[in-house]
């Protein structure tokens, strides 16, 4: 047992705090620092983390503690907690922005598109269509999916980029030879997916969309979905891949 | 079929956002670095095929995991990996710094607020990292000295110049990005630690070099 957790054990949580502060720090800074590399930024995460894991007489960490099974690595789970507070943290300042630093050097199409998919979570379809009719901009949607991609280029090439994928979800592809797909089919191409992926078994599924729109490497989907090796990864997602071009053939 | 085609068939453009059904950090946390049992993965599997907030969590977190500095940490912790070098390594190349930096030192220098004795004799603050050879160093971290309330951390180049100095009541520092540390060049830290009204008292002199890891 770590002294941190012995202090807990006796509900001396400023010195466990403090043991386990001298512990895991740089752990937490680093993690931090993967989504943030502001120095103002990463000082508000690290008191915004260090906050959140110490409320309630450092109620987080004595629920982990006092789970009989532990599924992870304590500092897996340290990461992964600094991950969400990160996220948090950033959707609550950015969210309460107008426009971040990033935006202000975005040509104005590209500015609202920020806006719309960063600051105020909305889809790449409802943006455009907030934009066509708000803003009465004149381009097809393949036209303002280049757009889109432009965009999470130039914000995902600076500083905050990570962070920025983590709030914007996954980066569009390059669209240079996107139809100009009006939104209906859109929609219903959506809904063809979702049935094709429907069709697969939940792992491959995760495997499938982990590796296609996450990008993970194969490695690593590989751990996720338990299967033995990167080959297993490519030979099962291009089969289940397959599987759906011969069900979305119609429609791409 | 092209990958790229593919991903844009795939991609919707919605942003996934938790909700109260989504997986625990623990879970989220096992799945990322595939520690999880099988019928517990199954389970987890069932759920994070139909969220995408969850699947963007896990991948964040298996991205995170393969980040040198955090990877550097983890193994550190586990007891994998030493920090090491505590003491300054004397060599030719570092003579002259080290005269310089006496210098800097000397009562007489630009310190005159500097003193020896006080509340913290004896309890100097120990800097902890970076030290030695390290992958990273944007954190600086040291020992707290009971009393203190202030400290001062002085970094230098291998030519014995201040690169970066400030104060602050924290015991961690993190190096604004306005300052460039270059692999494989050495550098010195200290911190001094403000034991009472003009009282200080300094860590000895301790070395690092950064030594990223080659790209992948």
């Amino acid at each position: 047992m770590e002294p941190w957790q012995a202090e807990l054990g006796r509900s001396r949580f400023d010195a466990a705090w403090d043991l386990f502060l001298d512990r895991y720090r740089r752990l937490i800074f680093s993690a931090i620092r993967h989504y943030a590399q502001d120095y103002d930024d990463v000082m508000d995460v690290f008191a915004h983390v260090c906050e959140a894991l110490r409320e309630d007489d450092l109620r987080r960490l004595r629920a982990y503690l006092q789970q009989p099974v532990h599924h992870a690595r304590f500092s897996t789970w340290l990461v992964t907690v600094v991950r969400h507070n990160t996220v948090d943290w950033f959707r609550h300042r950015d969210g309460r922005r107008r426009l971040t630093t990033v935006a202000k050097d975005l040509p104005p199409l590209r500015r609202r598109i920020f806006e719309h998919v960063f600051l105020h979570k909305r889809s790449h379809v409802e943006a455009y269509e907030l934009m066509r009719s708000a803003d009465c901009i004149d381009v097809s949607f393949g036209e303002f999916l280049v757009e889109v991609s432009a965009t999470y280029r130039a914000v995902a090439d600076g500083r905050r980029g990570r962070i920025l994928r983590e709030l914007g979800g996954p980066t569009p592809p390059l669209t240079a030879d996107e139809d100009a797909s009006p939104e209906p089919t859109v929609s219903e191409r959506r809904e063809e997916l979702e049935r094709a992926l429907g069709s697969l078994s939940a792992e491959e599924r995760v495997a499938v969309e982990l590796y296609v729109m996450e990008e993970m490497p194969a490695e690593s989907v590989a751990k996720v979905v338990g299967w033995p090796n990167a080959k297993a990864v490519y030979n099962r997602v291009y089969r289940a891949l397959d599987l759906m071009r011969r069900r979305l053939e119609p429609h791409v | 079929m092209s990958l790229d085609r593919l991903r844009r068939n795939f991609h919707t453009g919605d942003i996934p956002l938790p909700t109260g059904e989504c997986l625990d950090p623990e879970l989220v946390a096992a799945l990322a670095e595939g520690s999880l049992q099988a019928d517990a993965r199954a389970r987890a599997l069932r759920h994070v095929a139909g969220c995408a907030s969850c699947r963007r969590a896990v991948a964040s977190v298996a991205d995170a995991l393969a980040d040198g500095p955090i990877t550097h940490e983890i193994e550190v912790i586990d007891g994998r990996r030493r920090r090491t070098g505590r003491v300054l390594r004397t060599a030719a190349p570092w003579a002259a710094a080290a005269t310089i930096l006496l210098l800097l030192w000397s009562p007489a220098g630009d310190d005159p607020a500097t003193h020896r004795a006080g509340d913290g004799a004896g309890q100097s603050p120990v800097p902890r990292g970076p030290v030695g050879m390290v992958a990273d160093a944007r954190v600086f971290d040291w020992s707290r000295v009971p009393g203190s309330d202030l400290y001062r951390v002085t970094v230098f180049n291998a030519a014995g110049a201040v690169i970066y100095e400030t104060q602050g009541s924290d015991t961690t520092l993190a190096l604004p990005d306005s300052v460039r540390l270059e692999d494989r060049q050495p550098y010195l830290w200290k911190v001094q630690a403000r034991t009472g009204w003009d009282r200080w008292t300094s860590s000895e002199l301790v070395e690092f070099t950064i030594a990223r890891a080659p790209p992948k």
